[in-house]
């Protein structure tokens, strides 16, 4: 069979590509140990709500000692829980999710807080919300028949009023 | 010795204020249990279910009374149920006294054999408003109210692990059920699901939610 040898030259180059991407994967999975930033601390999905961390009265929004805050969130059909969180614009915010049944997805648009949710493990994401404002957080992976019903609130507030509307939040719902 | 323990305990549990809540049920669905629950022996199960009888059965003379009935519905609902009654996830006068004398294995044998027998005859309501239907088969967004046919079946049949079965159930005990929900004097709820929809609801929705339900022929 004749190959233009200038089409031959293009076939090399993309496989010299392919090549290059194929190793920079293997070399960062495996030397470098860079893997997704879920699927790292697994936990039991069936016994959630038994665990200590995602207990339900643990749930919500938690000031840690260093002023950072972290929301620990529950992804169950069909539903975010808490139903709804406020959380303060410009400060780095840590989600700490679980999923109690199937694979599910969080993703709250307009901002860059999205991540998958696998059953099974626990996904963590730290982000800053630059703007205040309301937010719906959906469910961007299809878990069900109530898919397209799943999705919370997300109320961000400026960060000067933050201190008092934390104090005004009832915590753990 | 060991009720000066138990004493101590008490004393410190009320003396330190609001210690950590108690989940809203000790069951959780790990494939061993929904094993176990599946291997429950329907024959044992019978003579156990002939106390249940007196109240549970789906006969006309019970059709008025405020006990629901339990034929065709899932075991792992009825499981759970009985289980959160003993563990006192659950309460009510009746059930947690009855459910105290169970063991794991009965309340999986009963289960079992409930969940094998035929289901009770609908009781056909008339004039369901046209929302109502609305609300089961799409929810309500602005609420955050997802249908009611996603997790308890577009017929009321059942659709994901506990969630139970509802067509032809007694319209009262479902008004009741949801009204409990409501006011959290139920709360066996994981992650306060059925909570959180019902207390978006009205009364007057409630109450035909539940002729609807018991309306739908099995």
């Amino acid at each position: 069979m004749h190959i233009h040898p200038l089409e031959k030259r293009w076939i090399y180059l993309v496989l010299a590509v392919v090549g290059i991407f194929l190793a920079a994967i293997f070399y960062t999975a495996l030397a470098r140990n860079i893997h997704p930033p879920s699927h790292i601390e697994p936990i039991d999905s069936a016994s959630l709500h038994l665990s200590a961390e995602f207990a339900e009265d643990k749930l919500g929004v938690w000031t840690q000692p260093d002023g950072t805050i972290r929301v620990t969130l529950v992804a169950a059909r069909y539903g975010f829980y808490p139903r709804e969180i406020r959380l303060p614009a410009g400060t780095p915010v840590t989600f700490r999710i679980a999923s109690a049944d199937v694979l599910h997805g969080v993703h709250i648009p307009m901002t860059n807080m999205g991540t998958m949710v696998v059953p099974g493990y626990v996904s963590e994401i730290t982000t800053t919300f630059p703007k205040p404002g309301e937010y719906p957080m959906l469910c961007n992976e299809y878990c069900g028949l109530g898919h397209d019903h799943m999705w919370s609130k997300v109320t961000v507030v400026a960060k000067e009023s933050w201190p008092e509307a934390s104090a005004a939040q009832p915590i753990g719902r | 010795m060991k009720k000066g323990y138990v004493l101590a305990g008490i004393v410190l549990a009320a003396s330190n204020g609001p210690i950590a809540a108690e989940p809203s049920t000790q069951v959780a669905w790990t494939p061993e249990t929904l094993a176990f629950v599946r291997n429950g022996d329907a024959e044992k199960g019978k003579k156990i279910a002939e106390s249940c009888e007196a109240c549970h059965a789906a006969t006309p003379e019970n059709a008025e009374s405020e006990f629901p009935y339990l034929q065709g519905q899932t075991a792992t609902y009825l499981y759970k149920q009985l289980h959160d009654y003993k563990s006192g996830s659950r309460s009510n006068e009746i059930m947690v006294g009855i459910s105290a004398g169970l063991s794991d294995q009965d309340m999986a044998d009963v289960s079992a054999w409930y969940s094998r027998q035929p289901p009770p005859p609908a009781k056909k309501a008339d004039e369901i408003p046209d929302t109502i239907g609305k609300l089961v088969d799409r929810g309500d967004g602005a609420r955050i109210v997802a249908p009611c046919a996603v997790c308890h079946g577009r017929a009321g049949e059942s659709q994901v692990l506990d969630t139970p079965v509802l067509a032809a159930q007694k319209a009262a005990y479902l008004e009741q059920t949801m009204l409990a929900y409501k006011s959290e004097a139920r709360h066996n709820d994981i992650y306060r699901r059925m909570r959180l929809i019902v207390q978006q609801l009205s009364d007057e929705e409630i109450k035909q939610l539940a002729r609807y339900y018991a309306g739908l022929e099995r």
